[in-house]
């Protein structure tokens, strides 16, 4: 329907579904698109690394009072825009490259806070009393009910972030060009009013978005296989 | 009647008040179980607290697993022990297991917790295990059980961690007929299994919890006094209803009934 709709409301600003499909294949033939797709997916999973890494540690050491309210600070930090920090985060860091990074990690973060601390905010009281009662200490209670027993929500919230981080990408890979990447493309196919191959990169990272998803969504189910609810 | 004695003092509750803030739940809690010889029989103790909804049960089943601390008073074990979160073993309402571990997992976290045990914790699993008819369940996830799998699988956890005490909050809530039964004879062959094991029942199903036990505590409001108290003990055994399968049909049980109905 949306193919139909778009096809018969095409006209000499709007590139026809036709067109943008040539696009497509003409991009997808030439090795710019696969290296940029490339540089972009390094720097999008490198960052989820980094953004994963200081997002458990805050949140997991939220436990303890002194953290929980940085970890509460991090959660407002989602209101922040990106493109106001830009001047900050140029000063704190070497080049482009690590600008770029920083950036994306600084996006992320706030919003993989968020999500983990409600999921630790609505652990069932009776998860914690099952391990007093078996006698376990309060690091023990810790490593069983929020790191091993919440493991897979981790994974959860990649899948769920990471169309956040993936519309980030291309906001961030225009302050730093000269490495490339899908949004540099992008942000290029614009400037020269190119609307067919950017049309046709939005397809392409539209696709790419889907294909993450089906991944993280499999790796889920594979890691860990209790969240399967039949029986 | 049969014959019994009661022994040495294995829990006690000596003038045990819970509040919140200014709001009493509790108050001068006093109770004591003892150790309930049978010649002849290896014959564990089954008390039950019973009380109406909302009267403070929960408050005292967690008071009693330790996993909360009295406002004032004590909770004793064994001689002059204080009681801790972990020296009883919990059940809880609908009998929660870690939804991430397998039950095997879940067998193997409790049976580590037992030094009597130690190096033999692969035995005593699967001992537990086909004692209570849930071999075939060990590999499974919690929610791949049914709700008489999740009971049992839940009671061994606690069995296996060794503890003398096992504290059960409202075991038969939601329960239907079948199950329920199974549930009892479960309870009734757990309090069997050692001379010291203590099964405390925190209820409101008074007539499935008066027909398993010795012992009925029965908690309530006085008039003018502030929070919950023991009302009422019941020794089941001198009226010569404890320990008997048929016993609900005796005029003496539906009785005692009416006469815990009428305390409440």
């Amino acid at each position: 329907m949306v193919l139909g709709w778009w096809h018969f409301s095409a006209n000499g600003l709007m590139p026809a579904p036709g067109r943008v499909t040539v696009a497509l294949a003409e991009l997808s033939a030439s090795s710019q698109l696969w290296d940029n797709i490339l540089t972009s997916l390094m720097l999008t999973i490198k960052a989820m690394l980094y953004a994963i890494i200081i997002t458990l540690l805050i949140s997991w050491l939220s436990v303890i009072p002194f953290f929980k309210s940085l970890a509460q600070v991090m959660v407002k930090c989602r209101y922040l825009t990106l493109a106001g920090l830009i001047f900050v985060f140029t000063l704190l860091t070497q080049n482009g490259a690590t600008l770029k990074l920083w950036l994306l990690i600084a996006g992320i973060v706030p919003f993989f806070v968020t999500s983990f601390l409600s999921v630790i905010v609505n652990i069932h009281q009776q998860e914690y009393d099952l391990c007093k009662t078996l006698g376990y200490n309060n690091w023990r209670t810790l490593h069983e009910v929020i790191i091993v027993g919440k493991a897979d929500k981790v994974l959860e919230i990649i899948q769920q972030n990471f169309a956040i981080a993936w519309l980030m990408i291309t906001m961030v890979e225009g302050v730093s060009m000269s490495e490339g990447g899908i949004g540099t493309l992008l942000i290029k196919y614009n400037k020269y009013n190119d609307l067919t191959k950017v049309l046709a990169l939005q397809i392409v990272i539209f696709l790419l978005g889907l294909l993450f998803d089906y991944l993280l969504s499999v790796t889920r189910l594979w890691l860990f296989p209790y969240i399967r609810k039949t029986k | 009647m049969t014959e019994y004695t009661r022994k040495q003092q294995l829990l006690h509750a000596d003038n045990v008040c819970l509040s919140y803030g200014h709001k009493p739940v509790l108050h001068n809690i006093n109770f004591s179980i003892r150790n309930i010889v049978r010649p002849g029989v290896q014959q564990g103790q089954v008390v039950s607290l019973l009380g109406r909804s909302g009267i403070g049960k929960t408050q005292l089943f967690r008071l009693l697993a330790g996993l909360q601390q009295p406002t004032s008073g004590s909770i004793t074990i064994n001689g002059n022990k204080q009681v801790q979160a972990g020296d009883m073993g919990v059940v809880f309402q609908h009998y929660y297991l870690f939804e991430w571990k397998t039950i095997q997992q879940s067998l193997y976290m409790a049976a580590h917790q037992n030094p009597a045990i130690k190096g033999n914790e692969k035995a005593a699993v699967e001992k537990w295990a086909a004692d209570f008819d849930i071999t075939e369940a060990l590999p499974c996830y919690p929610h791949q059980l049914s709700g008489g799998q999740r009971q049992r699988a839940s009671i061994i956890q606690q069995l296996l961690k060794g503890s003398s005490f096992l504290l059960f909050d409202e075991p038969f809530s939601g329960l239907d007929v079948c199950v329920l039964d199974k549930v009892v004879n479960m309870l009734l062959q757990v309090s069997v299994s050692d001379e010291l094991k203590t099964l405390i029942i925190v209820s409101h199903d008074i007539e499935t919890s008066v027909a398993i036990s010795d012992t009925v505590f029965i908690l309530g409001k006085e008039p003018g006094e502030p929070g919950a108290t023991i009302k009422k003990e019941i020794d089941l055994i001198e009226r010569d209803l404890a320990w008997q399968k048929d016993i609900r049909r005796q005029k003496a049980f539906i009785d005692t009934l009416e006469e815990i109905k009428a305390t409440l």
